[in-house]
């Protein structure tokens, strides 16, 4: 790397959030963090991103340029994509997150979120690839039968095959509850699925011999909705004998996509010749249950995966503003003097810092999501780990959209710095953006993460996770003012903290009278308003790590940066709390109102 | 065979350009930059992994010992060369400020008496003070036979001689160095095939760069030893003999020019640059 080159993720920051702000270290304590200290963790991030630099980044140009077709049923991936997958699987990143009994290293989420941000901001398709084969081999770890595990688990963790999630269908996305793939049982306890899939990630490939596919499908005779769904497996090759045979899964088109060209997104045919067989796995009816293991964890991945490249752009615009000559300060008197660098105009330093407070916040949310998800595992104790539990449910929709909506907005100004540049596919702006649109797309909407969040999250166990919530943050800036900063950000968040709580008091009232449009008509606008207020929670820990910091003449320019963004956030995103909290609570009806006719 | 490597911490080569000079020029200032192992010196490790192994395995009996001079934090440093497979470090500890080259390698100088290395590998120079003299000195002070730049290494089937290509002006220069010997490395020593040890198969091409340490490597590195002690228990004199007395930035380049032609090129090069 030259020293100019992006960095993608700024190093200090990473190490700032993990070890100043998140405290990462402390998780050592926990018998199941015990083989680890600060060390392995720093170790641990430098190999992945080492991997993230010399190997994905490299390749993100080339492996966005040619996307995968279908030739005679066969999907050729492209070759950086091979190199990148058996490098991750060499270096053990797959199984990073697993205990030592199927052959991990007991990696504490928060800092493998940490270390795969970085294989994101440089390839999402290849680290995508590889959460969907860690995810569904931990699927498989938790819910699979003896037989499963051995036959899949190691190989998926060792990257000898791939995985996949299969629950979309054609008519039924956001709704899974409406999936019709049948399963029909045989005499040997396996079952003959038939169906089809669609938007399969990485559903046909030729970079393993095998893939393993977990399958959302209906048990004959099973009920209505999603209490009829179980969880299959459903390998590419099934076992007969010692020999593998083909299991009449048929790739049936890939998807030409604007973003995440690398891995194909697929048309699946189960059963076409009445010949798929599927292994049930965990208990029948509890198929969307199970699913959730991995749809959460996708959820934070693809937040993840949204702070990542949103943050990579940001940098990329950095450099580029800190070198592009134009135009002349307003100031300034001498129209004949040289050009400044437009890192010089304040309307670029509101572009570069707005993104710098949208991707660092958001990386700090993902990372505060996968520190409960830490401590729900393998918490101290019971109390521990459930009010973790809790926690992670609570943050899950927003760690998830969070990233992708505000870090679309991030991704877009990127674009706007570089200019009439960034419009061409010269630079690298424009193939950030299109990949970061997918983030408010799979692994459900921000339409639909906004409904489970005030439908379901907030009011959960009579609003006991959003209790929990608030005595952290409170709790935050408790610290914060003893850290001296700002007493009006304190205050702030204070109120904040109170609107949140006094506004989801009403809508959950009126949930319970039965007005659910009252409630729920302006679910994206709660949703916008919780992680507004989530994210000035983030700047508040990250403004106390600073101010502590600070002053000791170590690192001036860099907590200096941390402040400004927190100032930021305080300034121009806290206050739109109570405009969104006035929607949501007048139940402003404009678009409820607009019959379809009337568009 | 038991190869001694010396490593050196320097504030982020990645991020150099960070580095400022603190006003009034009195030192350098690394704030924020992220001690790393010097480059060359993680390429002297690599250099001293591929000696010991058979393509992906170790030859039983080698060893790899990782000697580094700096503050208690250095033990990461080396604890990142045990996780790429070293066998254990050593630790001399003092400030980075108390350091310059002669010292270091007349500490080696006495680590290698302790340790009877068959071969010692370090790096070329350190990317922050680029002073290039550890090996040489260390090389003069035990009165062993030494390559400098080396961009491949045969060790002989005997274990008794290494052949090093070196890179020099005028190409690549052969010596054949009768062990035990002291080496230094360039950036080519961890191409694909630069590194042969008449053990690992011909047709076995290393990762170019130096490897990555695996993860299931790196908790494993937390068991391998790392000795800690004062560097002066070394029994060296700890005096220094270089002595900063100032820094400065290298003046702004210039911005370039265009020129109308080739004609108007040979002109300036004639009489502004005076290079012809
Ligand atoms: C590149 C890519 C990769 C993917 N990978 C996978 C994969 O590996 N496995 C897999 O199973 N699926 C995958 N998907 C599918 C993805 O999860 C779905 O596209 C997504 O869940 C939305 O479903 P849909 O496309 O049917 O849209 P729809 O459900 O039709 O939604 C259309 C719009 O209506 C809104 N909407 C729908 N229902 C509601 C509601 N009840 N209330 C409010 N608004 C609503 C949505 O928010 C959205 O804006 C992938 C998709 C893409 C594009």
């Amino acid at each position: 790397m030259t020293t100019d080159a992006n960095p993608l993720l700024s190093d200090r920051d990473v190490d700032f959030l993990l070890f100043e702000v998140h405290d990462a270290a402390s998780l050592c304590a926990l018998p199941a963090f015990a083989d680890h200290d600060r060390g392995t963790f720093e170790l641990t991030v430098q190999t992945v991103r080492r991997l993230a630099r010399d190997v994905f980044f490299p390749a993100l140009r080339d492996t966005d340029a040619a996307p995968p077709a279908l030739r005679d049923g066969a999907v050729a991936l492209h070759p950086k994509m091979r190199a990148m997958f058996e490098a991750l699987a060499e270096a053990g990143v797959l199984s990073a997150t697993r205990p030592a009994s199927v052959g991990g290293q007991s990696l504490p989420a928060l800092v493998a979120t940490a270390a795969n941000a970085y294989l994101c901001a440089g390839n999402a398709s290849g680290a995508g690839l590889a959460m969907l084969t860690t995810e569904a081999a931990h699927l498989i770890e938790s819910f699979g039968s003896d037989e499963l595990r051995a036959r899949y688990m190691h190989d998926l963790y060792a990257g000898r095959s791939t995985g996949t999630m299969c629950l979309t269908e054609p008519h039924a996305g956001s709704s899974l509850g409406d999936i019709t793939t049948k399963a029909t049982p045989r005499a040997d306890g396996t079952y003959n699925l038939t169906g089809s899939k669609i938007f399969i990630s990485g559903g046909e490939h030729d970079l393993t011999e095998n893939i393993i596919h977990l399958v959302l499908a209906r048990i004959a005779g099973a009920p209505e909705g999603s209490r009829g769904v179980s969880l299959f497996c459903v390998p590419k090759l099934r076992p007969d004998g010692d020999a593998l045979v083909d299991n009449d899964v048929r790739c049936a088109g890939v998807l030409h996509k604007i973003g995440w060209r690398a891995l194909p997104s697929v048309a699946l045919n189960l059963g076409e010749g009445d010949d798929c067989r599927g292994w049930l796995v965990g208990t029948a009816g509890r198929g969307l249950a199970h699913m959730f293991q991995m749809m959460n964890a996708a959820r934070i991945g693809v937040g993840a995966s949204a702070a990542a490249v949103a943050y990579a752009a940001y940098q990329e615009s950095l450099r580029y503003a800190l070198t592009r000559p134009q135009g002349r300060a307003l100031s300034g008197r001498d129209a004949q003097g040289p050009q400044v660098a437009i890192v010089e105009h304040a309307d670029v330093r509101r572009m570069l810092l707005r993104q710098k407070a949208i991707a660092e916040g958001a990386l700090s949310l993902v990372l505060a999501a996968a520190r409960q998800s830490d401590l729900a595992e393998h918490g101290a104790d019971e109390a521990q780990r459930a009010r973790a539990r809790r926690l992670l449910d609570l943050l899950t929709p927003v760690a998830k959209s969070f990233p992708a909506e505000k870090g679309f907005e991030a991704n877009a100004l990127a674009v706007q710095v570089h200019g009439g540049y960034g419009y061409t596919s010269e630079y690298l702006p424009e193939l950030w953006m299109r990949d970061q649109k997918l983030n408010s797309i799979h692994e459900g909407t921000s339409g639909i993460q906004g409904l489970d969040l005030l439908g379901r999250k907030v009011v959960a166990g009579g609003g006991e996770a959003l209790a929990a919530w608030s005595e952290e943050v409170t709790l935050t800036v408790t610290r914060a003012r003893a850290a001296g900063v700002s007493a009006a950000w304190c205050d702030a968040l204070d109120g904040v903290v109170a609107e949140v709580g006094a506004l989801t008091i009403e809508l959950a009232a009126r949930g319970l009278a039965g007005d659910v449009d009252g409630m729920l008509s302006h679910s994206a606008d709660y949703l916008d308003l919780f992680s507004t207020a989530c994210v000035a929670w983030q700047w508040m820990l990250q403004a106390t790590a600073a101010q502590r910091a600070k002053g000791a003449g170590r690192d001036e320019a860099f907590y200096e940066g941390k402040l400004r963004a927190a100032q930021y956030w305080f300034a121009t995103e806290v206050p739109r709390v109570a405009l969104l909290a006035r929607l949501c609570r007048e139940a402003e009806d404009s678009y409820l109102r607009m019959a379809p006719e009337a568009f | 065979m038991k190869i001694l490597v010396s490593l050196k911490r320097t504030a982020d080569p990645d991020n150099a350009n960070k580095v400022k000079v603190a006003p009034g020029g009195a030192k350098i200032v690394t704030d924020g930059l992220e001690p790393k192992v010097n480059p060359f010196d993680e390429y002297a490790v690599e250099t001293a992994l591929r000696l010991v192994e058979n393509g992906k395995t170790r030859i039983a009996g080698d060893t790899v010992v990782v000697a580094s001079f700096g503050p208690k934090e250095a033990a990461t440093n080396i604890r990142q060369s045990l996780a790429m497979g070293a066998d254990s470090g050593l630790l001399f500890t003092t400030d980075d400020d108390s350091l310059d080259g002669d010292l270091v390698a007349r500490a080696l100088a006495k680590v290698v008496e302790a340790q009877k290395p068959d071969l010692v590998i370090l790096g070329k120079q350190a990317v922050d003070g680029d002073s290039n003299q550890v090996a040489q000195v260390l090389a003069e002070t035990l009165g062993w036979p030494s390559a400098t730049f080396a961009m491949s290494v045969n060790l002989s089937a005997d274990k008794k001689t290494v052949t090093v290509g070196r890179e020099v002006d005028g190409g690549v220069v052969k010596l054949t160095l009768t062990l035990p010997a002291v080496i230094s490395v360039d950036l080519r020593i961890v191409g694909a095939k630069a590194v042969t040890n008449n053990v690992t198969p011909a047709a076995f091409a290393y990762n170019d760069g130096p490897r990555f340490a695996p993860l299931p490597m790196i908790i494993k590195a937390k068991t391998k030893p790392i000795a800690e002690a004062p560097l002066a228990s070394l029994g060296v004199d700890t005096g220094l003999k270089v002595r900063y007395t100032g820094f400065e930035l290298p003046a702004a380049r210039k911005a370039g020019i265009k020129v109308k032609d080739v004609a108007d090129l040979v002109e300036r090069l004639r009489t502004d640059a005076k290079a012809l």
